[in-house]
């Protein structure tokens, strides 16, 4: 209970300074270090397996990945940002916090209904390749042809229109 | 409050955190970095019930949370790709720019 004490409000700042900071960048570290205090949650919740899976995946790859997309399109300044913000967050706000209530009354009425269970659960990863690779292999492969979809789909998206790429033989 | 209550709240805040970014961000790339906390915020809830909910042999919380992330580090490339797509295009990733279809 007590790391949950500590993780939740320190996952719920750096989520928040990736909301509101105006720098792009800043904006996007802040989420890899939401991610990564996510991690961090799921190894303290015993869930060793999906806690690596996330730095690795997360972490390693989308937060990078936004970080270089940022770098590459360089993104106006700021001070436009910080200039329209009130508007937009007056919009935001009469969306979301509605949104956040509904949230809340359920999580308030769940909160009666159940008990926590006490007992130390905990998943090996010998138990999680075996469920997945038989109950789950459909959806597996299912996994596999999406990754290659959108490998070739990104690369597509990616390459400059019009440029020939360069084979062994034309040099 | 019992842990799962509290890490129903810290999700149900962090979607909420997402959602504000979508909806005030201007930047496409940063609209994206909601999207993927509000994908974080599920993800949670999901290790939350397997953890704390009545024992499941199936482990049906984890793989959720397994296919999840394979799927949300799809959608960020393609996303990102995208974006990228119509940076070459337009020189720029601001969302109020790109309103070439508005009437």
């Amino acid at each position: 209970m007590i790391p949950l004490l500590i993780l939740t409000p320190l996952i719920l700042l750096a989520a928040l300074g990736a909301v509101w900071k105006a720098r792009p960048v800043h904006a996007a570290l802040l989420l890899a270090l939401t991610l990564a205090l996510n991690a961090i949650l799921y190894l303290v919740l015993s869930a060793d397996f999906i806690g690596l899976i996330q730095f690795m995946v997360y972490v390693g790859a989308v937060a990078v990945l936004i970080v270089f997309s940022l770098l590459i399109t360089r993104p106006g300044d700021e001070a436009e940002e910080i200039a329209r913000r009130p508007r937009s967050l007056v919009t935001g706000l009469a969306c979301s916090l509605p949104v956040l209530a509904v949230m809340l009354f359920i999580v308030s009425r769940f909160e009666n209904a159940g008990q926590a269970v006490a007992d130390a659960r905990s998943v090996s990863i010998e138990q999680l390749g075996t469920t997945l690779f038989t109950t789950h292999a459909p959806a597996v492969m299912a996994v596999g042809v999406l990754l290659t979809a959108v490998m070739i789909g990104a690369a597509l998206f990616a390459r400059e229109p019009g440029k020939k790429t360069q084979t062994p033989s034309d040099s | 409050m019992t842990p799962l209550a509290m890490l129903l709240t810290l999700s149900s805040l962090m979607f909420t955190l997402g959602l504000l970014a979508v909806l005030t961000r201007r930047n496409a790339i940063l609209v994206l970095v909601g999207i993927e906390l509000m994908l974080n915020a599920a993800n949670i809830n999901f290790i939350g019930f397997w953890r704390y909910g009545p024992s499941d042999p199936a482990l049906t919380g984890p793989m959720f949370v397994l296919f999840s992330i394979a799927i949300a580090a799809a959608e960020a490339a393609v996303g990102l790709a995208i974006i990228l797509m119509v940076f070459r295009h337009t020189r720029s990733t601001d969302l109020n720019k790109l309103d070439s279809l508005h009437g």
